[in-house]
């Protein structure tokens, strides 16, 4: 895949073209790349991170952090409480340093996106057998043993009280049949390189400035390198997707801002540690297993837990919990997300290279938090957690059900350490002027060729991973622009 | 990175001031090591962070240098938007990169 990223070093020159530009390589630009380039566009992708090989680096470790995530993984929306969340920067973006694990959009959350943004044509029949398609294209599949303990512990919490659970499938190859040696198959593995075989070109670290547009058409991108050299890309077509921050930052910095980066919607997650008996961590993978009992509002799930993870855990009231710390092989972090209904605003500001992003949790919001910890706690004690670890200020240590009254009386959201990976709706799509940024397909209102195929596109939280949610409509708009400008390409 | 070096000298001084009051175990020439790699991190903030990070951190050494050492360590318990939040930011990449580097490390930092 190296010679990949020889493109622009080969062109020698600060201008390049193409029919198709794609800026952004990870879950909505990858498939629209291959798809764009199988029928036979001219197809340039650019990517502002660099292209790293699988298996160079730990999962989950701050090497990985620095490498594949923007600001080393440490971004924030800003708020009361601020709320952590991550981008991949990387080739293959989020889908190389995600848990892999995929889930549907629930149908009657297509229909609702269908109805209330009305977008049309979004059929949950037609979407879901696309969904099929990409779920064959990426290897989506159940574990072909045994789950990790921390993954069992889930389930087995879950099934003392009752509550239902199932194996949320990953998007991985497992080639020797061991569960622990899965191979993610993630965007450098699957969609990129049918992208290549099929003529794109791939350019990794090039950062698109600004899209220049004039009356509704856009002509040409700015870019720069990372080695500070600017330049610029023309181009018949240019497809955003660089995810629900970047989308709508680019747009704005493009001019483009009615409806763009208003709606940022996530899932935010509050966390605990859980201690058991005995020695149950496992540092570089998650669990498979989600509670979903209180679904859509509430899910479950684990965390990644290697020992510096379970520090971070701790540290909210590290004065009561240090110790914990010297037992993190008997030590896993888990979750508790929630479908929020607050929103955020992602806003480009001239000057600054990066957007800043806000979000405001609702009361209702803040009430699931509190409840969500307060059963993600009763679930591990039922999983035999001999501690439990909430990560907040001011946290009691949970060795009980008599101390999740504590843990209730004591929680608020702003003394919680709030976090997501969840990020989408910047530019809901659909025909509803009001409440839309693109229309049905992805094409961004008032422009005649700047179309938007990733996150950013959903209308609102699924309330599950999104990811396939994000393929699957990335498959859709792509499919749907090769009918429509194929016959004049 | 134009403003690492302008970070280095904020932060990096007030980080090891905390390592050693909250991990009194932790070996001297650790807590430099921690410090730097926290200090090195600040740097590839995004650029509206690093800004907001360095105009706390001056404010920071500019209480130190009069009230001292005792008093930045109080100031360093606050849980006040921004100040804490400071605070926090230290303490999360410096205890990831400890408990991550050796994680054997005992709760008061002394090596395993």
């Amino acid at each position: 895949m190296n010679s990949m990223q020889q493109i622009w070093d080969d062109a020698n020159e600060s201008k390049m073209s193409c029919e198709v530009l794609i800026i952004g390589s990870g879950a909505g630009g990858s498939p629209t790349a291959a798809l764009l380039a199988e029928a036979g566009f001219d197809v340039l992708v650019v990517e502002e991170g660099r292209w790293v090989e699988q298996g160079t680096v730990a999962p989950f470790s701050l090497d990985q952090m620095e490498q594949q995530y923007r600001g080393g993984g440490v971004t924030v929306a800003l708020g009361l409480p601020s709320i952590a969340y991550t981008e991949g920067r990387c080739a293959g973006g989020g889908t190389e340093v995600n848990s892999g694990l995929y889930r549907r959009p629930p149908t009657e959350v297509v229909e609702r996106w269908r109805d209330r943004w009305d977008v049309r044509d979004l059929d949950p029949d037609e979407l879901m057998k696309t969904a099929t398609e990409v779920e064959t294209d990426i290897h989506v599949t159940h574990l072909p043993g045994p789950a990790s303990v921390p993954s069992q512990l889930l389930r087995q919490g879950a099934d003392a009280l009752g509550w239902k659970h199932d194996e949320s499938p990953r998007w991985m190859t497992y080639p020797d049949g061991n569960p622990r040696h899965g191979q993610r198959q993630s965007m450098t593995r699957t969609y990129l390189p049918r992208a290549a075989k099929a003529g794109a070109r791939i350019l990794t670290q090039c950062r698109v400035n600004k899209i220049n547009i004039s009356h509704g058409k856009a002509t040409y991108a700015d870019i720069s390198l990372a080695n500070g050299q600017a330049g610029r890309i023309s181009f018949k077509f240019v497809f955003v997707c660089g995810g629900a921050i970047q989308t709508p930052a680019i747009l704005q910095r493009s001019g483009l801002r009615k409806n763009i980066g208003q709606t940022l919607a996530v899932h935010p997650t509050v966390k605990l540690s859980a201690r058991f008996a005995d020695a149950i961590n496992v540092p570089d993978d998650v669990p498979v297993h989600q509670v979903k009992e209180f679904a859509p509002d509430l899910s479950f799930g684990g965390s990644a837990s290697h020992a510096g993870l379970i520090a971070l855990s701790l540290l909210d009231q590290w004065s009561d919990f240090k110790g914990a710390i010297e037992d993190w092989r008997n030590m896993a972090v888990y979750y508790a997300a929630i479908t929020s209904e607050g929103r955020g605003r992602v806003m480009s500001v001239p000057g600054l290279v990066d957007p800043v992003v806000t979000y405001r949790l609702t009361a209702r919001d803040r009430e699931l938090l509190r409840s969500g910890l307060s059963r993600l706690s009763l679930l591990m004690l039922e999983a035999g957690a001999t501690e439990v670890y909430p990560a907040f200020r001011g946290a009691p240590i949970v060795r009980g059900r008599k101390d999740l009254a504590t843990l209730q009386k004591r929680f608020s959201a702003n003394k919680a350490s709030v976090m997501t990976v969840h990020l989408c709706s910047t530019v809901p799509l659909g025909e509803n002027r009001d409440l839309c940024g693109a229309g049905s397909y992805g094409l961004v209102h008032e422009t005649k060729n700047v179309y938007v195929n990733d996150a950013s596109l959903l209308p609102d939280a699924p309330g599950v991973n999104p990811q396939a949610s994000v393929m699957a409509i990335a498959v859709r708009n792509a499919r749907h622009f090769i009918a429509q400008e194929k016959p004049h390409a | 990175m134009a403003l690492a070096p302008s970070l280095h000298s904020l932060v990096h001084s007030t980080a090891v001031t905390i390592l050693q009051h909250d991990l009194p175990g932790l070996p001297e020439i650790v807590a430099q090591e921690v410090a730097t790699f926290t200090v090195r991190r600040l740097g590839v903030l995004a650029a509206h962070m690093r800004l907001g990070v360095a105009a706390i951190a001056l404010l920071v050494r500019l209480f130190a240098s009069i009230a001292g050492q005792p008093r930045l360590l109080w100031l360093s318990k606050t849980h006040l938007p921004l100040l804490g939040e400071y605070f926090r930011l230290i303490r999360s990449l410096s205890y990831a990169y400890i408990w991550e580097k050796w994680p054997d490390t005992r709760s008061d930092g002394s090596p395993a």
